[in-house]
């Protein structure tokens, strides 16, 4: 099957214009006929539900939550890049356009790219009006600050709460279309499978999470708003819920799903302190503004952070990449760590971290600044650790965090199952191999808002001809006895080991083949040690209660049987891609320095896997670059 | 458009609340006469009474006051019922102590003990003079109803200066959290000013509760 | 370490529920509650029992998905914390811990520590957003906000949605809550035309779903996750009687 990303014509800064003069358009009488399942609840999901409703689509809106506030969008601390140029420092849309390609490594589409930049600042507005309380001014004008990997102020922040403020946001919105009778919430309701009539995404199984009950739901069109995937490494900065059950269900079924192996290790989160744990916590980014990360000079240096002294001390960021110091982008910083920590430099109990130091700030601008910007992070840490940042050093870790991978899209957010679409993170679309800090919360954003509620019209259009699929197909019936099925079968295993056993198994292998750092003998080992646990996963899992009534067991097993398969995905992709390029750090493709090494004449596609049992089949969909010239990704 | 109870309720429970605080003053001010030497306060006391029970306008503030206490019971009530019914299970192990102050948690009974102690006071007195019910009160010198005689008979008995120092305990409790409750009950958020509140109310309530306390205890010793 | 679980158990709204001790031992200082009860759960599923359903996800103190009352506490013994950022520390080798779910009319049992906190989205429903629709927005510096002004909507606008609130309050009230909502709102100037209408339909739907009056015990602000004054409540009762008497 070849690839069409559908690309309109025209130069970069017309394209999206181009496309929206051309698709096709549907009279509001008819939107009304026109039913659409969102699933997901977050940014992309609920901005995309909210506005596709305001349309006048009828809309039915999934999520496995108890209220739509609580998806994971609303953990994000840092900020929402737009490229406003409010500070007058030289922004603009093609600077934050390169920025983000270089920042990927040149591994997205340019007009894709381009697009969030272009929708960027429109984006700012929409959210102000929709009443979120960005920092301001005294003056009264909105505050930037700056994030790694770019050298301009482009960051608008609701203090360390930007992801929540956005989130509520939309789910304000959201509400305000469950009041008009524009959109019916289903929460506590997990999509279980798509369905699919004549090749074409008809509709969804739901369980209901509370009566156990499996539900069908019908609609024109599905849009899966699903988010990240990074739970595979079990230990990330998602929430627990997280999981790629949705988009696995929708591959499994003929979605392609692209670039599976890159996953963004975030540098800054608190280090992992026992085996028990379930949960890495993000410190943000913007804490590398001002802190500075370091490591003893001198190995299993006994002495406490502070009685180090200045010129024992190794500021590796600032060694390494001079211009851009602590404000390196996301990969390199965790990947500087790793090397350090691998050497033998970490520091901690279990010397799994490297300090991140406010002393020069506090000493610089004073104490009452450095709480101002940072107040709810140095409490959190307070509150997590123990420890009084403001007087010692933070201890931090990397931790699975973003996925830059997802089910492959066209530039119309529509995967390779007709009328299936993607947003948001569970989409692979715009951030190539590494995601620019701040730039999650806006693509988010821009998916749900402005773009698909842009193109589905597009499709839906041709569908208008066409009855609405109605649950008594039996499509639906098939698919529902395949859930009923699946979910039998996990019950009547009765092994002898817990779910999460089996996750933190899986996790240990993810995160020590298939994250920082990959090679090829280790990626094999791992598929095999996968493909184990799967077997073993069937044949000794233990699941207790039923499948009929709440079972939070039988929800995390379904999850981490889809995470399973998953991870043999982002193994086969990493191992396949033999270059390194953002976060997909190959040890054999390396420069003398130890940074990335690109092989853009033989990997300069997006590798889009399709699902077959016995093995995935890769498609490639070659990045041409028209506009940028990729250059070697330097932050020296 | 329709009211709100939630808002309603309490209100009426705030407006009510504060008038009766106002009249405290009023009442506390006067009874502080009773403080004097016996024969400077029997005269002053009872011309301030006569005063009282002839003046037009305060005998509509009367009116005003008893329909207040009314109020203030009725819609305490109802409130209290709609709170149980708000909370129908009770925790098993609750530490309320430790967030919340313990007249914030138990305003419902304080209010009952002043209630009781509003039931008896009537009879002791208001019965007594206004309704006319028991031993007739007599008439002093200078012609008023001599309710000085009343109030220090009454005293001269350990177990009525016992029941209307203690309760002045639980009145200073109520008063405390209800002053500063009703003003924001009423829509007063000025944050300074919350804070300010929240000292006249501490000493609103002392003075009041001590002022009340006292006074039993110094007639019996006059 | 080694902690006593006193937990409720409950299989649904419509049955009686009551406490069943745990006895769990190999626990860390450094888990969280949360941590705890997942080694408690596991231990279960291996004694073939049904595990206990208790909420969570963000485990990182944002999304309000987590609350229990512990030990008598709502997120237990320490103020403006989740539950999800309680750790063992808190506690001392071998004492019993009494776990129970949130407790309100408005906020029913749905399994064990599992409650239904959808009143909640219904009173945002009311108008807890400003209608605007996506694409209408004019340009974001053209309406200036004085620092002071954002910062006092953001210091409401933060509230995670809980149920602290409503748990700890003695009256089952949700005041604390809808005022944070409306005072976020209607301090901005962008929340200011439809300020009125929001008071009025916010509180209506706050009467209609059955919680109970509040008396500012104040205990609310304590438990509260993010600090939220209970001065925002005392500012909805004032906004209130603007949108009664003079809208």
């Amino acid at each position: 099957m070849k690839l069409d990303a559908k690309i309109p014509e025209g130069r970069l800064e017309d394209k999206w214009r181009n496309y929206q003069l051309k698709s096709q358009l549907i009279n509001p009488a008819n939107k009304k006929k026109l039913k659409v399942i969102v699933v997901g609840s977050g940014l992309s999901g609920a901005g995309a539900a909210a506005t596709l409703a305001e349309l006048g689509y009828d809309i039915q809106c999934f999520f496995y939550q108890d209220s739509a506030r609580r998806a994971h969008s609303v953990a994000a601390q840092g900020g929402i890049n737009a490229a406003k140029n409010y500070q007058h420092d030289g922004d603009s849309i093609w600077r934050m356009f390169y920025d983000t390609l270089k920042g990927g490594d040149f591994r997205s589409r340019e007009a894709n790219t381009y697009r969030l930049a272009e929708l960027s600042a429109p984006l700012i507005d929409h959210f102000t009006q929709q009443g979120v309380p960005f920092a301001r001014e005294y003056g009264g004008v909105l505050v930037n600050r700056s994030f790694g990997g770019v050298q301009v102020q482009r960051t608008f922040y609701a203090r360390g709460q930007t992801g929540q403020q956005l989130l509520l946001a939309a789910y304000s919105q959201l509400n305000k279309m469950v009041r008009q009778q524009k959109v019916t919430l289903f929460p506590r309701h997990e999509m279980m499978d798509l369905v699919l009539v004549d090749g074409v995404a008809k509709g969804i199984i739901a369980r209901d999470l509370v009566t156990g009950e499996l539900k069908r739901f019908a609609a024109d069109a599905v849009v899966l708003a699903t988010g990240g995937y990074s739970r595979v490494y079990r230990l990330s900065t998602l929430a627990i819920g997280c999981n790629g059950s949705a988009i696995w269900k929708a591959h499994k079924r003929g979605a392609f799903f692209a670039a599976p192996s890159f996953t963004q290790i975030h540098p800054t989160a608190l280090p992992q302190s026992s085996e028990s744990q379930s949960k890495l916590t993000l410190m943000s980014e913007s804490l590398r503004n001002d802190g500075r990360i370091w490591v003893p000079l001198q190995k299993d240096d006994p002495r406490k952070p502070n009685d180090i002294p200045e010129a024992e001390r190794d500021y590796y960021l600032e060694r390494r990449y001079p211009s851009f110091g602590n404000l390196a982008p996301r990969d390199i910083a965790s990947r500087a760590a790793k090397e350090r920590i691998d050497a033998g430099f970490g520091v901690g109990r279990l010397k799994n971290a490297v300090y991140l130091d406010f002393r020069k700030a506090i000493a610089d601008y004073g104490q009452q600044v450095v709480q101002d910007r940072y107040g709810n992070l140095f409490k959190m840490y307070k509150k997590i650790t123990g420890i009084n940042a403001y007087a010692e050093p933070m201890l931090i870790s990397p931790a699975a965090h973003f996925s830059m991978g997802g089910l492959w899209v066209d530039y119309e957010l529509m995967t390779t199952i007709p009328g299936l679409y993607a947003v948001g993170e569970c989409n692979f679309s715009d951030h190539g191999a590494n995601r620019l800090g701040a730039n999650s919360l806006l693509q988010a954003s821009v998916d749900g808002y402005f773009i698909l509620p842009n193109t589905i019209n597009n499709y839906l259009a041709a569908s208008l001809a066409t009855d609405t699929a109605t649950v008594d197909d039996p499509a639906f019936e098939v698919v529902e006895q395949e859930v009923k099925d699946q979910i039998d079968r996990i019950l009547s295993v009765h092994g002898k080991r817990t779910v999460d056993d089996f996750h933190r198994a899986l996790g240990k292998i993810m995160w020590q083949e298939c994250a920082m750092s990959r090679n090829k003998p280790g990626l094999e080992q791992a598929i095999e040690d996968i493909k184990a646990l799967r077997t073993s996963f069937w044949s000794d899992v233990k699941v207790t209660g039923v499948a009929r009534g709440l079972n939070t067991e039988l929800e995390k097993a379904l999850r981490l049987a889809d995470f399973i398969e998953l991870g043999i995905l982002m193994c086969t992709d990493a191992l396949q891609r033999e270059e390194s390029c953002g976060a997909h750090f190959r040890e054999e493709y390396q420069t003398e320095e130890g940074e990335a090494q690109r092989r853009d004449d033989d990997f300069a596609y997006v590798s889009a896997w399709e699902y077959d049992p016995e093995a995935f089949q890769l498609h490639r969909e070659e990045l041409t670059f028209e506009y940028v010239q990729p250059s070697v990704r330097s932050y020296k | 458009m329709k009211s709100n109870r939630l808002f309603f309720r309490k209100n009426m429970i705030a407006l009510t609340g504060l008038f009766l605080c106002l009249f405290l003053i009023v009442h506390l001010s006067a009874n502080c006469l009773l403080l004097l030497p016996q024969d400077t306060a029997r005269g002053l006391y009872n011309a301030y009474s006569t005063f009282l029970r002839e003046n037009p306008l305060i005998m509509v503030v009367a009116y005003a006051l008893y329909a207040s206490i009314l109020v203030h019971v009725v819609y305490a009530v109802l409130v209290l019922i709609r709170n149980r019914k708000a909370k129908p299970v009770k925790y098993a192990v609750n530490l309320h102590k430790e967030n919340s102050s313990w007249a914030s948690q138990n305003m419902g009974a304080l209010g009952a003990l002043i209630l009781i102690f509003i039931i008896v006071h009537l009879v002791n007195f208001w019965a007594r003079i206004k309704l006319g019910i028991g031993a007739e009160v007599a008439y002093d010198e200078a012609g008023n109803k001599d309710i000085y005689e009343v109030t220090y008979t009454l005293f001269q008995n350990v177990y009525y200066v016992a029941f209307y120092t203690l309760l002045a305990i639980p009145l200073g409790f109520h008063l405390h959290h209800g002053l500063q409750a009703a003003f924001k009950t009423l829509g007063f958020y000025h944050q300074p000013g919350l804070q300010w509140l929240a000292k006249v109310s501490l000493i609103y309530a002392i003075v009041i509760s001590a002022g009340f306390g006292i006074i039993p205890i110094v007639v019996y010793f006059q | 370490m080694q902690l006593t679980f006193r937990i409720w158990r409950q299989e649904q709204f419509q049955d009686k529920g009551a406490f069943k001790e745990y006895l769990v031992d190999h626990l860390t200082e450094d888990m969280s509650f949360l941590e705890a009860l997942d080694h408690l759960n596991e231990t279960l599923v291996l004694k073939g029992e049904r595990v206990i359903a208790f909420e969570y996800d963000c485990r990182e103190g944002i999304c309000g998905q987590c609350g229990i009352f512990i030990n008598g506490r709502a997120h237990g013994p320490h103020d403006h914390v989740t539950t999800c950022q309680l750790h063992l520390r808190s506690f001392q080798d071998g004492d019993t811990v009494t776990v129970e779910p949130w407790r309100a009319k408005a906020f029913p049992v749905v399994q064990d520590l599992i409650v239904d906190r959808s009143a909640f989205d219904r009173i945002i429903a009311q108008g807890g957003y400003i209608s605007a629709k996506t694409g209408t927005a004019p340009e974001a510096n053209a309406i200036l906000i004085g620092k002071e002004t954002a910062d006092k909507a953001m210091d409401a606008a933060a509230c995670i949605g809980c149920g602290a609130c409503v748990a700890t309050c003695k009256n089952g009230s949700a005041a604390l809550f809808t005022s944070a909502k409306i005072n976020h709102l209607n301090t901005l100037p962008q929340g200011k035309l439809e300020a009125d209408q929001r008071v009025r339909d916010m509180t209506a739907q706050m009467e209609e779903e059955g919680f109970g009056h509040c008396s500012f015990t104040g205990a609310c602000e304590v438990e509260c996750p993010e600090g939220i004054s209970i001065a925002n409540i005392a500012e909805m009762n004032a906004r209130y009687w603007k949108a009664r008497l003079f809208a």
